[in-house]
């Protein structure tokens, strides 16, 4: 997917995608068109953070934050900047987190972000009278209310996104975002300034997660703590790039699209709550067989070779 | 005696209750290719690490000329025109040779002190033997080949000094000739070389001056083949009695 036309494909098929079925009238396919737009959302974010060998499990931290940051801003401000508010609040809460925890290596940072979930989610029921506690706050309604506009806006904001990965897998950043995390001292010495280039992919990470909640929290314009702090929002966005494909802007939009489809079949054929754990079976078994993630099978198979086999490497140079 | 690039002034670096350098005061003098050697565990390559900034010594100063940089950060030790390479060189295997080079090219040269300047990452590769693989990822490459891309990758940092750190081991007869031929290029061009390295041939052919460090300290300095004469070095290195 590394090639031009390959990526204007790709924009045009989600632009077609979202359109179509924003202006299909079909009030399931909207509702989980959202659903995917959402997290391949996230599931972009935390892609873009673990480029520099940063697993984050704290994609709900960002996620509710963005959320209450709306609803807390938009009475006392308007809803403008209660948006511009996100990208602020989550990109300063980020930059403050990333000097704290980023010399972190790998499962301690990791822990780490696990670790903002739990207490953002007990700040919010500390403070009551600030956050409403366990019974909500109310975020702006996105788009009126409107599913099928707020479909047009999220894939808006899921475009920008794309935009964002692709640039940071562009000449300049990729190979030194591998660097970083491959051997960091290694990055240092080409002149890579580790720390401050991890905080900026932390903080893009940490807003684009925001925004993502802002815009789950303005659906029906009413989120309690335990719809956005919860695991689940932090665990799902890393399976979805893991099972999609890492690395590429391709795979936690094509992994976000199996991962709900699959979750929809499963409730639907199965129901209750065993469905879960169909679901659950499932990934498993996906991640197993394709360890390269579903991007990674598929250059494979077109030829698009991932690895190179050693017999067709140019000689080398006989001196 | 020449200018000095690098140099130490009783650098102390200890790890817990060990000593890896324990006092250690050299200048490295520009435009020469100097040698470090020292038994394993002598505390050469924590040098380079506190000489490139990777390591803060507990007391002692690096200088660079005249600039203090024993507290710069290594990514602005690059910038100065330091470029070390490392001994066992861990890249991103899905990167290509050409993709490795140009981090440095956007990130590492500001060009001022650079002796060899290159445009283009290709450039690089076409001048350390790597020119047919720039599109190669580096999982495929062979011991020789990494060690070429790892002396491409810290000239495309644009040096003024460039620190070796046993770029010849585990390389064929054949092949560590080629690159000591490359080494000798890279100082005509005026680079500063500081070559840490195991094969005494190397350093018997390359270079100008010998460090030897043992246990954290200065053991002897001079031309190679007086001071490999020396009984201490002799001793430090074979052990007391032997005689080749």
């Amino acid at each position: 997917m590394r090639t031009l036309p390959a990526k204007i494909l790709l924009y045009v098929v989600v632009c077609a995608a979202i359109a179509g079925i924003a202006f299909s009238d079909r009030p399931f396919w909207i509702q989980l068109a959202i659903g995917i737009t959402i997290t391949a959302i996230l599931a972009l974010a935390w892609d873009i953070l673990s480029r520099t060998g940063q697993v984050s499990l704290g994609m709900a931290a960002f996620f509710g934050l963005g959320a209450y940051t709306t609803a807390i801003l938009d009475p006392i401000t308007n809803t403008y900047l209660a948006w511009l508010g996100v990208i602020v609040v989550c990109g300063l809460f980020a930059a403050v987190l990333g000097l704290v925890t980023l010399r972190l290596r790998q499962m301690y940072f990791a822990i780490a972000t696990l670790g903002f979930t739990l207490s953002l989610q007990v700040v919010v029921l500390v403070f009551p009278d600030f956050t409403g506690g366990a019974g909500g706050v109310a975020p702006p309604l996105l788009a009126g209310g409107d599913p099928a506009m707020q479909l047009l806006a999220i894939g808006g904001l899921l475009i920008v996104a794309m935009l964002v990965s692709d640039v940071l897998l562009r000449r300049r950043f990729r190979p030194a975002f591998f660097m970083i995390r491959t051997k960091p001292e290694l990055a240092a010495s080409c002149g890579v300034p580790v720390v401050r280039t991890r905080i900026l992919a932390f903080i893009i990470s940490g807003v684009f997660a925001g925004l993502a909640g802002a815009c789950y929290g303005g659906l029906y314009g009413y989120v309690t703590p335990s719809d956005v702090y919860t695991v689940n929002w932090s665990i799902m966005p890393l399976a979805v790039a893991v099972l999609g494909g890492m690395d590429t802007t391709f795979g936690p939009i094509l992994g976000a699209i199996i991962l709900r489809l699959l979750e929809e079949v499963a409730r639907e054929l199965i129901g209750g709550v065993g469905y879960q754990v169909v679901y659950g079976a499932v990934i498993i078994l996906f991640v197993v067989a394709l360890p390269r993630g579903v991007t990674g099978a598929l250059k494979a198979l077109f030829g698009l070779s991932v690895r190179t086999p050693l017999g067709t490497r140019p000689a080398a140079t006989g001196s | 005696m020449a200018d000095v690039s690098l140099s130490t002034d009783s650098v102390v670096v200890a790890f817990g209750g060990l000593l890896a350098l324990d006092g250690v005061s050299i200048a490295f003098p520009q435009g020469r290719i100097t040698g470090l050697i020292g038994p394993n565990g002598s505390g050469k390559s924590t040098l380079v690490n506190a000489m490139c900034g990777q390591i803060r010594p507990a007391s002692g100063t690096v200088r660079l000329g005249d600039e203090d940089i024993t507290r710069v950060r290594p990514d602005l030790v690059v910038k100065r025109g330091v470029a070390r390479t490392y001994q066992i060189p861990r890249v991103p295997p899905e990167l290509t040779v050409e993709e490795i080079i140009s981090v440095p090219m956007n990130y590492g040269a500001s060009g001022r002190q650079a002796k060899v300047a290159f445009r283009h990452p290709r450039a690089v590769a076409e001048f350390c033997g790597l020119g047919p693989l720039t599109a190669t990822e580096c999982r495929n490459l062979s011991v020789t080949e990494m060690r070429r891309l790892e002396i491409a990758r810290a000239l495309a940092c644009g040096p003024s000094v460039l620190l070796l750190d046993e770029v010849m081991a585990g390389l064929s007869h054949e092949d560590s000739v080629s690159v000591m031929g490359l080494v000798r290029e890279l100082h005509e061009a005026g680079i500063t070389i500081i070559i840490i390295e195991h094969l005494m041939r190397v350093i018997t052919t390359l270079c100008h001056t010998v460090f030897v460090l043992n246990n954290g300290r200065v053991l002897a300095e001079g031309e190679p083949k007086v001071v490999l004469a020396v009984e201490a070095v002799r001793e430090a290195y074979l052990g007391k009695g032997f005689r080749p």
